[in-house]
């Protein structure tokens, strides 16, 4: 029974036997090197809290569908809180550390599953929210986020993946104080982001979907479904859903207002600074 | 030693030809070994791989390993010690969806004898010990199917323990459950978090029909158990190559 245990012996996980050697190789993993990090982890280690009582910051969220102007707008929004004397931390999907690349390479080949690539966001939103948000949220800054796990679920939604598997997945994520929903019908999301780049994604589209060969089409109908899945949310988690076909300076008005209402900011004025004057034209 | 006997036909039957299971939408069968490091599960799957190839039966083997689209993603996480409970458990069933959707449900799909070291059971006891509450564990792997048979290979936690160290000369931070803090040192942060997972995974016994085997027993004995099992379980005359295979 020599071989079999050799390879059980080798790891609960057949890719770890891969990787004693490398990091036996490097040395990187001393003995020494754990009592810090154990001890480091005593603090860190755990679930994400949905418990808000030890989180001093706030958690302001925009969602909307693609060219809904939610990046314009969480720049002005920056500059304006801080101008305001708030600390502003912001975040989006695929930016964490730990899997965002991994998750532009697969998105790039397109050779991903749905369930793969569902829990591979899953995996990134987490690592974000528990080393990135709370971390910010407890040191009493404003987190702005260009996206949350809102549109994680609209997406694995449209492709055919169960609400109720996918509400449960993020029941232990931090609910949003405010979350704004951007509403823009797709023949201007058409438009706009057509403004941003030469050329339509293939993601952008839902080509994997399979929905037309005519890329208009496909654009069409895939942000009419995305949009309806955000519509129902937005309904359902009570979102505030602004007109995100307005003019940027009458939303960033209206987005301005609210906030400065939920965090008792009494002055709402606002004129961008130089850097960010191009935005208000 | 590769031990992943691909014994895939050249040229496989339609799916449509072989009768489907009842109640199950294909036409496979999952036989799944699970329990802690060291209880001689693997061992104990590969005589019963062999067992089924010299019989000549349409037979898979897959094991719980990093496919290559996550490989990249865990091996940071491992080494720079970044993952939490979270993120551990959801790397790793991102790595088993794609294992699932592209290797394990085609195989059932077309008529394969598909035998698995490890299942989502591991993820539940693994996971479960680490903090996660089981039933957003449960949630996570609930599109998977049920296995026609789940082994369940109990030793002794001493026994297991004593097993895995005797074979390896340094346990991995996250093996070690390090990161729960159980204890700085890691053989005793090891014991306490396997122990953890054993405790798991008794749990199952009832809930998710384990066939409870005594990894104590010695090997032969315990693989002719095995044998009667999956006879029993499986009509093993749909799996057998037809001449032409």
């Amino acid at each position: 029974m020599t071989e079999p245990i050799k390879r059980e012996s080798a790891g609960n996980d057949g890719s770890e036997s891969a990787e004693i050697a490398t990091v036996m190789a490097e040395g990187s993993e001393s003995g020494e090197g754990w009592a810090t990090d154990v001890a480091a982890s005593r603090m860190t280690v755990g679930l994400p809290t949905r418990d808000r009582s030890e989180l001093s910051g706030h958690l302001i969220v925009l969602e909307g569908t693609d060219g809904s102007g939610r990046s314009t707008q969480i720049a002005l929004l920056t500059e304006w809180l801080e101008s305001q004397g708030f600390a502003v931390q912001t975040m989006g999907l695929r930016r964490s550390f730990l899997i965002a690349k991994d998750i532009d390479s697969l998105l790039a080949k397109n050779s991903v599953t749905r369930y793969t690539l569902a829990l591979m966001y899953a995996t990134d939103f987490f690592d974000q929210l528990e080393n990135r948000i709370l971390p910010a949220l407890r040191s009493g800054m404003i987190v702005l986020a260009d996206r949350y796990y809102y549109t994680l679920i609209v997406r694995a939604a449209v492709r055919g993946l169960q609400h109720g598997y996918l509400h449960r997945i993020y029941d232990l994520a931090l609910p949003p104080d405010l979350t704004f929903f951007l509403n823009v019908r797709p023949q201007i999301s058409f438009e706009r982001e057509f403004q941003k780049s030469p050329a339509i994604s293939f993601w952008e589209a839902g080509r994997d979907l399979h929905l037309s060969d005519d890329l208009y089409d496909s654009f069409i109908s895939y942000q009419t479904m995305i949009r309806k899945e955000f519509v129902a949310l937005a309904k359902h988690h009570g979102f505030t859903t602004l007109n995100g076909e307005n003019s940027i300076r009458t939303v960033n008005a209206d987005l301005r207002k609210q906030i400065a209402s939920y965090l008792g900011i009494k002055n709402i004025k606002y004129r961008p600074s130089h850097a960010l004057v191009h935005l208000w034209q | 030693m590769d031990t992943s006997g691909v014994t895939i036909e050249a040229v496989p039957t339609p799916e449509e030809k072989r009768p489907k299971q009842p109640g199950r939408p294909y036409s496979g069968a999952l036989v799944v070994v699970e329990g802690i490091d060291g209880s001689g599960k693997s061992t104990q799957l590969h005589l019963l791989k062999r067992w089924l190839e010299v019989g000549g039966y349409r037979t898979y083997f897959t094991e719980w390993n990093s496919s290559p689209l996550v490989k990249s993603a865990t091996r940071r996480g491992k080494k720079r010690h970044l993952l939490t409970p979270v993120t551990f458990s959801l790397i790793h069933a991102a790595d088993f969806a794609d294992r699932y959707e592209r290797q394990i449900l085609p195989l059932l799909r077309s008529g394969h004898l598909v035998l698995a070291d490890r299942y989502i059971y591991t993820a539940f006891a693994r996971d479960g010990a680490r903090g996660c509450p089981v039933d957003w564990l449960r949630n996570l792997y609930q599109y998977a199917v049920v296995p026609d048979v789940t082994f369940y290979f109990r030793a002794p936690l001493e026994v297991a323990i004593r097993r895995i160290l005797s074979g390896r000369p340094r346990l991995k931070y996250y093996e070690a459950g390090m990161d729960l803090g159980l204890s700085l040192d890691p053989v005793e942060s090891f014991t306490k978090f396997q122990g953890l997972t054993l405790a798991r995974y008794d749990q199952m016994v009832q809930t998710d029909n384990f066939v409870l085997m005594d990894g104590t027993l010695p090997v032969h004995q315990l693989q002719q158990k095995m044998r009667d099992v999956v006879g029993g379980h499986i009509e093993l005359k749909r799996f057998k190559k037809g001449k032409d295979e």
